[in-house]
């Protein structure tokens, strides 16, 4: 039943939709199946020349130390892949859920959880991160947590912007007097008129963690070597860029691609069929 | 009895404000315990930055004397706190000056290229968003969506990067460092910003459309707006006089978040663009360890963004009726 | 023998190392009379609040580069990193122990107060206060005492015998104050520039000093010195004519600056190297099967060829490079050879180790360098983590303080000032915390002999026992590239570091 559904909805998409859904497709395969695939260790020294072209051998040609492209770009889809979409879904999950319940909850709970989260964004994120990451070190799972706490704070705005403002709709209001419990209101009745704009943020949240991840290692805070997100692929491999090496293109289309794909499909699904 | 409607249109945001400003404070002390706390995680401190590869540890023990430093934590927080109270940010540990001299230097930078990335990006985003919400699934609304996404498709020192290839080295038309002349020429003016304002727009203006045309497009799918359709409203008169109104919650906190970002994440632009501003004056104080100098750029940025939220919030109850009474 | 620096000898030596530079500077240099006139803009690769006009606190590029702008020392290096006459006109010791020295007549500083012998003993001697916070204070320990012999004459005496004083006197740290000068919020010093405009973090603008000490100099009438970190922005601002010169260009750039007809790449070999340091005092790193291991699996062809694009020596995990006229050419080179490195891993039992190398980028090329390291440890069964910390803390957290980390040591002017700081047991900063009693012997007699021959045979054994025993692998020399405009002209390489060993600003003029 729900597989069906799921199919027919994905058949009723807008082209841009369909366009979207086959590029985070591609990613989400080529994060699963990439590594396996990789015609290479991605460490390995293969090629004696530095930002090779395209070759049979090589198909996206070598990096600034003569490692095969491809397949560093196929591990690195993986990491951002998976990195990205653990703190995004950190992120969301707390940032909403505080936000419902500062909305629903007792006056002093709300300003509590804002002026935490005033404190916490207040701090500019990549700065934030950057001390972090000189306190803590920079493994995967710090990395993601770090990332996710720096996304919290502003995902809890907006949703408790858009959660205030329903709290005060008639309809809630309604439910409050039919005697509706706190959780209650704040999942049946708030939280789905908040899914659409919501999907917007979190699609670009999503964007922006790629790319704040990608930052990240521009300030040279990134994964520890030899692993390499594909925000750091385009960063070391950025002295390539004048004489357009596919080892700065392959990996900055790649981020392209994904970053406006997620966004596509939540644009489409979030169109039409939301209550 | 005339009064009384305009009080009450005022009360509320008057009484927010005042409340806001208490808090304020709250929130500075508890960014300022923030910083306080974790910049003591850090390894090493401010007398080993400073003496670097060659230090004894004789001499380290002497500069930590001289600065301080062998004072315990709580001692030297309240101290610092005590100066603050009384508008003094004490001395930098490293460069033997007053912070408030290294503060001076930079905050008109920052705040020159924050208003003018503002200046140019808010605009354009209302443009995008409104127009892009009103002809919705259509094809502008594709082309601009394409357009807002791709904006932010890539990595802003990318961006960067590339635009400074081109405008810069390829054609010569812009310089490829924001170094700003004493008394600049309105044409030196527009040429070193130019770049630094192009890329921090291009971030900034992406989100901000999104959410404008989100949050109009939410209003357009509630039911006054066709029964004020069906009453023959006109369109502009719609948009502008009704459906902005109710949508600018989520708009003018988006905007809060914009520009604070603007303020205070131009870390990527500012270092490309050896662009001397308070975001990287902060990064070089948590590299030597500056406590005090990393305090106030903390206390700077927390105070832009809560007034930024403030003035969000005020616009939003003043035009929102439902959120007046609040 | 006695030790003589002086005006009348040198000119000869003066003359050669300028006329060799010239030529490896470039046509430019050779062809044409120094114009005098001109503005240019320059950038380093680091600024911050910590920049300084102390020369005793330099501890940048960019901090060096102001100071030689401002101030004179008493000595200046030459192409070959020999101290020449500056502030001072003779230098005289017979046992280098006690050492005279006159200085020039009629030298001013910029407020106009003439130089004395009072000045030139504070500058020397303030560095032994640690309040002070020089940056060379354990060299200056060996300054025992100095006293006014003349109104332009003193002697300086040190605790042993040093040959090298004259060189080590033309360090930027040493430069000369004024005397009793504690607040260095101005700059009044005997340079060839004065100070203009100083924003820590941001700029330093010198102008032309009209009462220069040399008669003609300098050439240039204004100078902006600003830092640009990133390597590409640096590199970029130099193309669209933004800025005239910078150093630390990428060797991956160096395509890209040669391929213009307007600009230039001067290639500087020096003995920068980055190394990998095992320390003592581990079980594991102590293991002298497991060093000899880590020093075979070092690929230098590839560190040379990749990291470097060819702008690097192969080095032979003693610090003094073929450059330097005390290298030991007779030590064969250690190859890369796995399958020895893999032997010498079995018969230490230690090939199941897991063990983190801590790199940062301010190590130079060190995370490429551990990532190299990696790889190769892979393929042999040895499992290395590379642990990649920020460059802040690096030194003080990091830096020697754990059993595997890369270090990074500029050239020193001196043989004897890299074995004394780096390699004698009793240094803080013996990087391994080995303790080889010959190698402290022989550092002693080097320092006491005053046959420069014998002297460099003696520096000949202490690099073989380096090789041999020390704790640490340095694969290359890597060399230093700066970029500049082709009408800025009248540069050599000073192979101390970048600009002209950081003193270009009194050489270089604008061929406009």
């Amino acid at each position: 039943m729900k597989r069906r559904s799921l199919l027919r909805r994905a058949g009723a998409l807008p082209l841009s939709g369909k366009i979207g859904l086959a590029l985070v497709g591609f990613w989400i395969l080529a994060a699963i199946l990439g590594p396996l695939v990789a015609p290479y260790p991605p460490g390995a020294f293969v090629s004696e020349e530095v930002f090779a072209g395209s070759t049979s051998q090589f198909w996206f040609g070598s990096d600034f130390l003569g490692r095969d492209v491809l397949s560093r770009l196929l591990v690195g889809a993986r990491l951002t892949m998976g990195l990205s979409a653990i703190a995004v879904a950190i992120a969301v999950a707390l940032g909403t859920g505080l936000a419902l319940t500062a909305a629903v909850g007792p006056r002093w709970l709300d300003e509590l959880l804002s002026r935490a989260m005033d404190t916490l964004i207040s701090i500019p994120s990549k700065i934030f991160a950057l001390v972090l990451v000189a306190a803590f070190g920079s493994s995967v799972l710090l990395l993601t947590l770090i990332v996710a706490i720096t996304y919290v704070p502003g995902n809890f705005r907006i949703a408790r912007s858009l959660a205030v403002g329903l709290a005060r709709l008639d309809y809630v209001e309604v439910a409050r007097a039919r005697g509706e419990g706190r959780i209650h209101i704040a999942l049946v009745e708030m939280l789905p008129n908040m899914i659409r704009p919501l999907c917007a943020d979190i699609g670009l949240r999503f964007v922006f963690i790629v790319l704040l991840l990608s930052g990240l290692s521009f300030l040279g805070l990134g994964l520890q070597p030899p692993e390499a997100d594909l925000g750091a692929l385009v960063r070391e491999n950025v002295s390539g860029l004048a004489e357009g090496a596919l080892a700065i293109m392959a990996p900055a289309v790649a981020i392209a691609s994904l970053t406006v794909g997620v966004n596509l499909l939540i644009d489409a699904a979030t169109q039409g069929n939301v209550k | 009895m005339s009064g009384a409607p305009a009080m009450s249109r005022w009360r509320g945001p008057l009484r927010l404000i005042v409340k806001r400003i208490g808090l304020a404070f709250l929130t500075l002390f508890l960014v300022s315990l923030v910083i306080f706390t974790i910049s003591g995680l850090l390894p090493g401190d401010a007398a080993q930055e400073v003496l670097g590869q060659s230090a004894t540890p004789e001499q380290v023990a002497a500069l930590r004397h001289e600065m301080g430093l062998d004072q315990p934590g709580p001692v030297r927080y309240a101290r610092w706190l005590q100066g603050i109270l009384v508008g003094d940010p004490g001395q930098s540990l490293v460069a033997n000056k007053p912070v408030a001299d290294i503060i001076a230097e930079r905050l008109p930078n920052t705040l020159t290229l924050a208003a003018l990335a503002a200046l140019v990006s808010v605009p354009l985003a209302f443009l995008i968003g409104i127009a892009s919400a009103v002809a919705r699934g259509r094809k502008l609304d594709r082309a601009l969506n394409i357009l807002t996404l791709s904006m932010v498709a890539l990595p802003e020192f990318l961006v960067a990067t590339i635009a400074v290839l081109v405008f810069a080295v390829k054609l010569l038309w812009l310089p490829s460092i924001a170094l700003i002349p004493k008394d600049p020429t309105l044409a030196e003016f527009v040429r070193a910003y130019a770049m630094p304002v192009m890329v921090l727009t291009v971030g900034v203006v992406a989100q901000l459309a999104r959410m404008v045309r989100a949050a109009i497009i939410a209003e357009l799918d509630r039911p006054y707006v066709e029964m004020a359709q069906l009453k023959g409203v006109g369109r502009s008169r719609l948009i502008f006089r009704h459906v902005l109104p109710n949508a600018v919650g989520p708009i003018v906190n988006a905007m809060a978040l914009s520009l604070s970002y603007l303020f205070g994440g131009a870390i990527i632009v500012e270092t490309i663009f050896s662009y001397p501003g308070l975001a990287s004056l902060m990064v070089n104080a948590v590299t030597s360890r500056d406590m005090p100098l990393l305090q106030a750029c903390a206390m700077i940025f927390c105070a832009a963004y809560l007034l930024l939220v403030l003035i969000a919030d005020t616009v939003a109850i003043l035009a929102n009726p439902r959120l007046r009474q609040g | 023998m006695a030790n003589v620096i002086s005006t009348d000898l040198s000119r000869r030596m003066l003359l050669g190392g300028l006329a060799a530079g010239m030529t490896v500077g470039g046509a430019s240099g050779v062809t044409g009379r120094p114009k005098a006139g001109g503005r240019i803009r320059i950038a380093s690769t680091n600024a911050s609040t910590a920049d300084t006009l102390d020369p005793a606190k330099g501890s940048t590029a960019t901090d060096y580069i102001r100071h030689y702008m401002l101030y004179s020392g008493l000595t200046q290096f030459d192409g070959q990193l020999r101290g020449q006459p500056g502030l001072a006109d003779r230098i005289v010791s017979q046992d280098n122990i006690v050492w005279n020295i006159r200085l020039r007549r009629g030298v001013h500083f910029h407020n106009g107060k003439p130089l004395t012998a009072e000045d030139v003993i504070f500058s020397l001697l303030r560095h032994r206060d640690p309040a002070a916070g020089s940056k060379v204070k354990t060299v200056a320990d060996q300054f025992a005492g100095a006293r006014q012999t003349g109104p332009l004459e003193l002697q300086l005496r040190l605790t042993g015998p040093n040959p090298d004083l004259p060189a080590i006197l033309a360090v930027s740290h040493f430069l000369i104050v004024e005397n009793g000068r504690r607040d260095f919020s101005k700059a009044n010093g005997t340079g060839p520039y004065t100070l203009h405009e100083f924003a820590p973090g941001i700029r330093t603008i010198v102008r032309k000093n009209r009462n220069y000490w040399k008669p003609g100099r300098p050439y240039l009438d204004e100078i902006e010195l600003i830092a640009i970190p990133d390597e590409i922005s640096r590199v970029n601002a130099l193309l669209s004519g933004d800025v005239q010169m910078v150093n630390a260009i990428g060797p991956g750039s160096v395509k890209r600056v040669r391929a213009t007809s307007t600009h230039s790449i001067m290639e500087i070999p020096s003995g920068l190297f980055t190394n990998l340091i095992m320390r003592r005092d581990n079980p594991v790193t102590a293991n002298p099967d497991f060093v000899l291991a880590m020093k075979y699996l070092q690929d230098r062809e590839l560190i040379k060829r990749a990291l470097f694009r060819g702008f690097a020596t192969i080095a032979n995990d003693q610090p003094i490079s073929p450059a330097d006229p005390n290298f030991n050419p007779h030590i064969p080179q250690r190859p890369f050879d796995p399958d020895r490195a893999k032997f010498l891993l079995k018969r230490s039992g230690l090939l199941g180790v897991r063990l983190p190398v801590y790199a940062a980028p301010v190590a130079n090329a060190s995370i490429d360098m551990g990532t190299v390291l990696q790889e190769h440890a892979a393929q042999i069964g040895l499992k290395l983590a590379i642990n990649r910390v920020p460059s802040d803390g690096y030194w003080a957290t990091h830096w020697m303080r754990h059993p595997m980390t890369f270090g990074n040591t500029n050239q020193r002017p001196t043989t004897d000032m890299m074995f004394s700081l780096f390699f004698q047991s009793k240094a803080p900063t013996n990087e391994t915390g080995w303790n080889n009693a010959r190698f402290d012997r022989l550092l002693l007699e080097a320092r006491s002999t005053t046959d420069a021959a014998l002297r460099k045979e003696i520096y000949g054994d202490m690099q073989w026992i380096i090789h041999e025993h020390g704790g640490l692998a340095i694969p290359t020399f890597i060399s230093l590239l700066d970029g500049y405009d082709r009408r800025l002209k009248g540069m050599f390489p000073i192979p101390l570091g970048a600009f002209m060993g950081y003193n270009f600003a009194e050489h270089a003029w604008w061929d406009a």
